[in-house]
């Protein structure tokens, strides 16, 4: 569709929006700048959701416009479509995704400093922290698939779960 | 004489093969001198503890590269011995090769330097070396966890880089 950008800038942007909103602009409180980086991931899934339906119909129903988010739009923003689909049929859809782009590089400290606490508890303290580090990184694509949807005529929450990396799925709850 | 040319008295391969990897250790330094990986597969003696070893690894490269510069024939330079230069300045030093080990060096144009030891009958690692920066990029550069300047711990770039040295020649 025209102009192309480089696909390390918009990860190295992308990147930098996250840590100025949890490091700078809502330096303590977390959940602030979550809401944030999910509002911009919403205009930004609702615009893009408008442009790559142009030339289709109106969907026929729910499951219609998911499987259009797993598909098509799944493939022109990762250039792969979501490798497994699951639902409850009662409005949940689980969406995984077993590589997904923007999370292929993250990796953490594999030995823990020792700080005088026993093994056990640093090994859990560092993964905590790598957890909501790499969590921050997910509000931006929640936001994203619940603008699109919201622009489709379907309300959701839409949330993330990273039980193992580096597949990664996206709850979808669809409001009655 | 006879001590450079009896192969009884040389030393033998080290056993670094047999153990399943062909490298010794690997250092990345940023330009400040700060060692940002010290990574070592095979290393039966060690003489200092790691903090004086990597002094005097980074130490050492920023002697020969002064050196080297100063030394070159075909250079029209006039530069005196031990002013630091810019990287990718003088001459670029490659590789010295010993009796029992090889180093080889790369530096790139933002001041990473990467020395890979290894035994001394391996070839040229210029590309390996281009390789295995192409990971640091990948896997460190890229990962939005890392802040530039602190020392790289992380488990994909550990991952990757072993599997890649276990497949040198």
């Amino acid at each position: 569709m025209g102009r192309e950008v480089s696909e390390s800038c918009v990860e190295s942007l992308l990147t930098e929006m996250v840590s100025s909103y949890c490091n700078q602009f809502y330096a303590n409180k977390p959940e602030l700048a979550a809401r944030r980086i999910e509002a911009i991931g919403y205009d930004v899934g609702h615009r893009l959701s408008e442009r790559y339906t142009m030339e289709r119909p109106r969907f026929s129903d729910h499951l219609e416009a998911i499987k259009f988010i797993c598909k098509d739009f799944w493939s022109e923003l990762f250039k792969k479509q979501i490798d497994n689909l699951k639902t409850n049929h009662r409005g949940t859809f689980v969406l995984q995704d077993n590589r997904f782009r923007w999370l292929s590089r993250m990796s953490i400290d594999p030995s823990p400093e020792n700080t005088g606490l026993s093994q056990d508890s640093s090994v859990a303290l560092a993964e905590n922290k790598a957890t909501q580090a790499t969590n921050m990184y997910l509000y931006f694509p929640c936001g994203i698939i619940r603008g699109a949807l919201s622009n489709l005529g379907i309300p959701c929450a839409v949330s993330a779960d990273i039980s193992n990396l580096p597949a990664c799925s996206f709850v979808v709850r669809i409001k009655a | 004489m006879q001590f450079f040319g009896g192969s009884e008295i040389s030393p033998s391969l080290p056993a670094s093969t047999a153990a399943g990897n062909n490298a010794h250790m690997i250092y990345v330094f940023n330009r400040n001198g700060v060692c940002l990986l010290y990574r070592e597969w095979n290393r039966p003696v060690r003489t200092l503890n790691a903090q004086q070893d990597h002094k005097l690894m980074f130490g050492l490269l920023f002697s020969l590269k002064s050196l080297t510069t100063k030394m070159d024939p075909t250079s029209l330079e006039k530069r005196n011995l031990g002013v630091p230069q810019l990287p990718g300045q003088g001459c670029s030093f490659h590789s010295f090769h010993t009796n029992t080990y090889k180093l080889s060096f790369m530096e790139t144009p933002s001041g990473i330097k990467i020395i890979l030891v290894t035994h001394p009958r391996t070839g040229d690692l210029r590309d390996p070396l281009k390789y295995i920066y192409n990971l640091y990029v990948e896997y460190v550069v890229k990962n939005p966890l890392y802040t530039p300047g602190t020392p790289i711990r992380f488990e994909l770039f550990n991952t990757a880089l072993d599997q890649y040295v276990r497949s040198l020649s």
